[in-house]
């Protein structure tokens, strides 16, 4: 982006004038809908094998923090609570429990969208945008 | 702070002011109020004394007392405060004069109960949260909203009905209608009141209304729903029933079941409504702890702290969960994906959102549960059955992780791409997400400085001095909340990449609703069909029975009848007499 600030004004008055205009180049979504912040933020979570990292990268922290207890003396009331990784070895079987309990439990409790015959659309306060290109769509349908 | 608002309860401040929203049509000047409001009333409870009735009221030979602040309702109605003011910035994006103004006396509502004096008064603004909020699920305007709102509302008056008919029982066997904690469920009325408040809680088996109503309120309206009704149950329990044992396993198995519901469930706000009943449930169990009536000083501290943060990283998730459907038009998880491409603020609320949920140190929901967890740990150490209690908390903690902490931002944010590309949310929006997000992570840092961190939250505690003596930024705490985190989390990757994480699908989870909404509700149209069928001909049998015994007596008693025929009708008299004097005589002499 080319300065346009006048020959005349001062060096701080050109780097406010820069600085706003960056900040405001980053809080506009781009024509294709990506807003620029995107990047700066979870631009990492589109790096190559991201998968994999961070597969390794928890499970090398997991061990690590299991290990931990080898090294911190706890003074838990209850006496089991004091072994080795328990609080890990409990939280890893308690989530893939209830995750692994899905799949039983959605064959046994799910049912079609209308069960209820109450299926619908969004409410009334949704982007007037959205809503207006929601309407265009039924009244094209519909002829 | 003028004198006449000194001794205002902020509730009424807020109620009125919402009534002054609905029919204030300039926007900026109805806005102006909604944003006002809960600021001065958040300045009017600070300066408000505490423990003593500030105003009292006679009628019908009922001591009214309108406003009464202490240790126990203090944290609650700032809570409650502070959440009128973020959903107030929430909504400046809209312009709805009803849903302003009834959001507004929603929460002027709740905040009017909270600081009720006596039980007459707990229950008038009880109603009162029930027929404001309603509204609010009402303003989305679909039929399937307009449907549940009737749920809601039945639900809602049932509670309030049962409340009304356990102060008349209080006060008819006590004479009294204070604030007074219960002993026992076996106290006059106790077990009708400790029922109306489990409605409201939303207890296993009665929390169907929640789940089945605040997904389908309006984008605002859910927001505002998460805030109040609930937590003013936790507090009503607090009040009147701590250390009630019955609570310890009613929360626990509140903390358990939603876990199972939030993972195959497709819509995100009703995966969030789980996470309420879930989040609700550690507070009731923590309420139960300790001696009836009394309760347990580390467990009240810890049923209040988790109440405020969870007002706030509630408000936060729900509200990001809102951006999404007010940009996407949508909250199932089927149908989103990869937005933190279009909406990487919100995605960065929504996650901080789920990090305090989670309880990660360093965000509220660590120096929150906290309390909690050691109390119920502490009562383990010698009771068996607490260490069972304490095992589904630590169960559930896992699943909290689990539908809040994971699934909400990972189906919505990231996950594949569904390839919506939208506009990030309105500013306003990111506005109070990120004031949300602000308390989230500064109530939760370490109190390096006194008086800022979690210290701040517990100064305000009920039990401020056991608080002071409780240091969660342990390095066993830490170490413990990690492993049990780091290693779920763990647990979550190795699903994913192993296939065995269940793929979201759209559809009808069944829940206990299923019993009034197919089978309740079947049966009433059976015997719908049934009367509309059967009327008619049972009409006309009725018709011909009536006809053939009118036709017999005119036959027998009319002066051509048979009767008549036969000798004199003054004989049939005195026999009659006879008769009559004889059954007289034979009544004195036996008695």
């Amino acid at each position: 982006m080319t300065d346009q600030t006048p020959s005349g004004r001062d060096s701080s008055g050109r780097f406010v004038k820069q600085a706003a205009e960056r900040v405001n180049a980053m809080s506009r979504t781009t024509e294709e809908g990506i807003h620029p912040m995107s990047k700066v933020l979870f631009g990492w979570t589109e790096t190559k094998n991201i998968g994999a990292i961070l597969f390794w990268v928890m499970g090398a922290l997991s061990l690590a923090l299991v290990a931990a207890d080898l090294l911190i003396v706890r003074h838990e009331k209850i006496a089991f609570a004091n072994s080795v990784g328990f609080y890990g070895i409990w939280g890893f079987l308690a989530f893939s429990f209830v995750v692994l309990m899905g799949w039983p439990l959605g064959q046994l409790l799910r049912r079609d969208e209308n069960y209820y015959g109450d299926a619908g659309g969004p409410p009334a306060d949704i982007d007037p945008d959205l809503a207006d290109a929601g309407a265009g769509q039924k009244s094209e349908g519909g002829h | 702070m003028p004198a006449f608002l000194a001794d205002l309860n902020p509730g009424w401040l807020l109620i009125l002011a919402g009534l002054a929203a609905v029919f204030t049509q300039p926007r900026v000047i109805r806005q102006s109020i909604t944003i006002l409001a809960p600021l001065v009333a958040i300045l009017m409870l600070a300066t408000a004394e505490h423990g003593v009735d500030h105003l009292t009221f006679e009628a019908l030979g009922l001591e009214m007392s309108f406003y009464r602040v202490d240790s126990l309702n203090f944290l609650f109605g700032l809570a409650f405060l502070i959440a009128s003011l973020l959903n107030a910035i929430y909504a400046l994006h809209t312009d709805d004069r009803l849903q302003d103004g009834m959001a507004l006396a929603y929460a002027g509502a709740a905040v009017s109960a909270t600081f009720a004096g006596d039980l007459m008064t707990l229950f008038i603004f009880w109603e009162l949260t029930a027929i404001s909020s309603v509204f609010l699920i009402l303003k989305a305007g679909t039929r399937a909203a307009y449907f549940s709102s009737l749920r809601y509302l039945g639900i809602q008056i049932l509670s309030g009905v049962l409340l009304l008919d356990g102060i008349a029982y209080v006060w008819h066997y006590t004479g009294s209608l204070s604030l007074q904690a219960f002993t026992s469920l076996n106290d006059p009325g106790a077990m009708i009141i400790f029922i109306a408040f489990g409605i409201k809680a939303a207890f296993p088996f009665m929390h169907n209304w929640l789940q089945d109503s605040y997904p389908k309120a309006s984008v605002v309206g859910a927001v505002v729903l998460s805030a109040f009704t609930t937590k003013l149950a936790v507090y009503a329990f607090a009040r009147f029933f701590p250390g009630f044992n019955e609570l310890i396993w009613i929360g626990a198995v509140m903390t358990v079941f939603p876990v199972f519901f939030a993972v195959i469930e497709n819509d995100l706000r009703r995966v969030l409504a789980y996470s309420l009943n879930n989040q609700v449930g550690f507070m009731i169990c923590a309420i139960g702890v300790g001696t009836a009536g009394v309760g347990n000083a580390l467990a009240l501290n810890g049923a209040t702290a988790h109440a405020f943060s969870h007002i706030i990283y509630k408000a936060l998730l729900f509200m990001s969960m809102g951006a999404v459907l007010y940009r996407t038009g949508t909250t199932k998880a089927s149908e989103l994906g990869g937005l933190y491409r279009s909406m990487p603020w919100t995605a960065l609320f929504c996650i901080i959102g789920g990090l305090s949920i989670s309880a990660f140190p360093l965000f509220s929901g660590f120096i929150a549960k906290s309390l909690t967890m050691s109390a119920v740990a502490y009562e383990g150490g010698h009771d068996p059955a607490m260490v069972v209690v304490w095992l589904m908390l630590l169960f559930a903690s896992a699943g909290v992780l689990e539908h809040s902490g994971i699934k909400i931002p990972y189906f919505a944010f990231f996950s594949h791409d569904s390839g919506k590309r939208v506009k990030e949310a309105p500013f306003n929006m990111l506005l109070a997400m990120g004031m949300a997000a602000f308390l989230c992570i500064a109530v939760g840092l370490p109190a390096i400085i006194p008086g800022f961190g979690f210290s701040w939250l517990y100064g305000l505690l009920p039990y401020p001095i056991e608080a002071a003596g409780y240091q969660p930024f342990t390095l066993d705490h830490i170490l413990t909340q990690m492993q049990l985190l780091v290693l779920a989390t763990f647990a979550f990757i190795l699903l994913k990449r192993l296939s065995l994480y269940p793929p979201e699908k759209p559809g009808t989870i069944l829940d206990t609703d299923w019993l009034y909404r197919k089978v309740g509700y079947g049966i009433v149209r059976w015997i719908d069909t049934v009367w509309a069928k059967l009327g008619p001909a049972m009409t006309a049998v009725f018709r011909r029975l009536s006809e053939r015994t009118y036709d017999k007596m005119v036959a027998t008693f009319s002066p051509r009848g048979v009767l008549a025929r036969n000798g004199l009708s003054g004989g049939m008299t005195i026999w009659t007499s006879v008769i009559l004097a004889v059954v007289l005589l034979l009544s004195f002499l036996t008695s």
